[in-house]
């Protein structure tokens, strides 16, 4: 299946914004973090189709994941 | 402290902490050797002073009565990483309810001054009355214990923070030093004047790297008092590590929670920079005073964006291994590290320039950098600048002050500066009593009289609950933004339950890095606390104290006049919602904040009945 993936943040360092992949049939977030290198710990935030999502959530053909680094106070 | 039990949640009273009480107009000072009423005076920090701060009947921060109290934490000057936090505690001249009464407040900070502070021997530090002449007090060891003395400080007046702090560095080698900008000299047209914190850096490189206490105006307050510095002057008294701490430290290093705070380059998310590029990504980074517009404009004032231009050295806190800050340096041609600008933080950065309508990183440093200077808090200071641009914006016709509208890097500096040397009352006195000034309160972006700091409100209704200040009191902010909570059951269980636990690092000497998602209830504090005091506490003990701490905050706000109706947000959050955040509004709406207020009173107010000392002749009724 194909979607769009957004990166924010330290995730761009050597990757890229926006990107259309083309991912196995039932992905998670999870394993597409996996497959970009992504460094889990740093996740803070993932969303499929500007909505709130877990990392062990399922894509479908089409949707856009966006992956944000952790928010804190400072 | 001496502990003369290892069980102090069971026996406080056999903990005793080393006070010394000074009077200003006297010169006189009193050591002691106080003990414990609870865990939370055990714990140090605000568990303690507001506890002093309730037995009090305050009902102007300008007058003798208030006492400025500086303290520490369990841990600080301990060999548990982060432990170097200082607080100085009041009642607030910035901060206060629409009764007229002043809010108690303390402020947290960083640097070296707590831990030499500490290494004095002193564990707390209460000023009373006002001296007629300034002075600064000298804090060292002596044969018998600590020994204080008050001496002329007319040499450091109109100096910055930071000139103050070289200049005492000349004279006391090996100290540490606290002290106020020009903004606390001019406390009677300034509020909101911070207390610097020197650092090792600073008195090794000569840079203006020092850390500060910036918020509700502790420094004005110390200027009032014609107390201008302290310096604290003591040997080294670390033990020799453990085991136990140094696993626990390793944790800290390299465990979850401080990950996004480590440099980039070590596979770190950067420090709290990173918090523009999330925030991004709903729209919700303040801009404009805090009117977001769905743009790109805030992505210039992103890391990847300033490094182009800057050089950023990553540094780090004395002995701390999460190296978070971020000091922006100046790029020579040749590509090698220049002068040093301005250490950018999320706050400062946002309040000092996107949401003034700047977008250049030279600007925005040059604001950081005189704020500091002068010794102003940054979120109060942007927060009331901002209030300034927008109510110019909103009248062209009879602007405030110089006129200056957002994006007008020269007319918002003389704004700063004019702040800075007390010319300008309207801003120096907060954006609660300027909003009321000019009958324009709804875009007045303070909760309870202090200024917000750099998260929209939209996606928080938990500042309404803060009790000093609204992400370092109730770490609510992301709840929405990060976690996606919208629900309002998830809204109660955050305010009432698991985001008030930030407080606890306020109390005990850490920094909120050591593990800001779990607060000071975990093994890692346990472990600590039996190393290096030889204490036995739960965690469940720290988190009831901790509470209880939060609570009595909450009813000394009430206390000292604060309606419920004040324990709101803005009133533009409600009234013009703002389509551009792409986030769940609801959260935003007042159906639900009025829910969610009674909701969580329904928890709270029940928990507040005998937190407080009970009315008496002396004590507030």
């Amino acid at each position: 299946m194909r979607i769009t993936v957004r990166l924010f943040g330290l995730f761009r360092i050597d990757r890229f914004k926006e990107e259309v992949r083309d991912v196995p049939d039932g992905s998670s977030p999870r394993a597409v973090a996996e497959q970009l290198q992504l460094p889990t710990r740093l996740i803070g935030t993932v969303l499929i189709g500007g909505v709130h999502a877990r990392l062990d959530d399922q894509l479908k053909d089409g949707d856009v994941l966006t992956v944000l680094p952790i928010l804190g106070g400072g | 402290m001496r502990f003369l039990t290892s069980h102090p949640a069971a026996e406080p009273e056999r903990v005793l902490y080393r006070r010394c009480t000074v009077d200003l107009r006297t010169g006189g000072s009193k050591l002691e050797d106080v003990p414990c009423r609870n865990l939370e005076e055990v714990l140090g920090g605000f568990g303690r002073s507001f506890q002093l701060l309730a037995e009090r009947r305050i009902t102007t921060a300008y007058s003798e009565e208030n006492p400025l109290i500086v303290n520490t934490g369990l841990l600080t000057g301990t060999n548990a990483m982060t432990g170097m936090r200082a607080y100085f505690s009041g009642y607030s001249p910035l901060k206060g309810s629409k009764a007229g009464l002043p809010a108690a407040i303390w402020s947290a900070g960083s640097g070296n001054f707590g831990t030499w502070f500490k290494w004095t021997g002193l564990d707390e530090l209460i000023f009373e009355g006002r001296s007629a002449e300034p002075v600064y007090a000298l804090i060292r060891e002596g044969a018998d214990g600590p020994v204080l003395e008050l001496k002329p400080a007319g040499a450091l007046l109109g100096l910055s923070t930071h000139d103050k702090i070289m200049a005492l560095k000349a004279q006391y080698a090996g100290a540490h030093f606290a002290a106020i900008g020009q903004a606390g000299e001019h406390w009677e047209t300034n509020f909101m004047g911070a207390v610097a914190l020197s650092t090792d850096t600073e008195l090794r490189t000569g840079e203006d790297k020092c850390r500060f206490a910036g918020r509700g105006g502790m420094g004005s307050l110390m200027g009032y008092k014609n107390l201008i510095a302290l310096v604290a002057q003591a040997g080294d008294k670390l033990k020799p590590l453990s085991e136990a701490v140094k696993k626990v430290n390793i944790n800290v290093v390299k465990g979850g929670g401080s990950a996004r705070l480590q440099p980039i380059k070590r596979g770190g998310g950067g420090g709290t920079w990173a918090n523009y590029d999330v925030l991004q990504a709903f729209h919700a980074v303040p801009t404009n005073n805090f009117r977001p517009a769905g743009n790109d404009l805030p992505e210039r004032l992103f890391r990847e964006n300033v490094e182009k231009s800057y050089e950023i050295k990553s540094e780090a806190c004395w002995r701390c291994g999460i190296t978070c800050h971020n000091n922006v340096h100046e790029k020579k041609a040749d590509g090698s590290r220049g002068q040093f600008l301005a250490k950018f933080d999320y706050e400062p950065l946002n309040l000092l320039g996107t949401n003034l309508g700047l977008h250049d990183p030279a600007q925005a440093a040059a604001l950081i950098k005189l704020g500091d200077n002068y010794g102003m808090d940054s979120i109060t200071l942007g927060v009331t600048v901002s209030y300034v641009l927008s109510y110019n914006e909103r009248h062209p016709e009879r602007r405030l002050l110089n006129g200056a509208t957002f994006g007008d890097f020269e007319k918002i500096r003389e704004l700063v500066v004019g702040a800075g040397e007390g010319r300008l009352p309207e801003i120096g006195r907060g954006s609660m009593r300027l909003s009321t000034q000019t009958g324009e309160t709804a875009y007045a972006y303070h909760v309870k009289g202090l200024e917000l700091p750099a998260y929209q409100p939209e996606t928080n209704p938990g500042y309404a609950w803060a009790i000093a200040g609204g992400h370092m009191s109730m770490a609510t902010y992301g709840l929405l933004t990060r976690e996606g909570k919208s629900d309002l059951e998830s809204w109660v269980t955050g305010i009432t339950q698991t985001k008030l636990n930030i407080v606890g690092f306020d109390m005990i000497g850490l920094c909120k890095f050591f593990d800001i998602g779990k607060g000071i209830g975990t093994q890692m504090v346990v472990d600590c606390l039996k190393s290096e005091c030889g204490l036995e506490v739960t965690v469940e003990e720290l988190a009831a104290s901790v509470r209880r701490a939060f609570l009595r905050g909450l009813a000394l706000e009430l206390r000292q006049g604060y309606t419920k109706a004040e324990f709101t947000l803005p009133a533009e959050v409600f009234e013009q919602p703002n389509g551009a955040i792409k986030l769940p509004p609801v959260v935003a709406s007042k159906a639900f904040f009025d829910e969610l207020s009674k909701r969580v009173w329904a928890v709270f107010e029940p928990e507040l009945e005998g937190l407080l000392p009970p009315p008496g002749p002396d004590r507030p009724r």
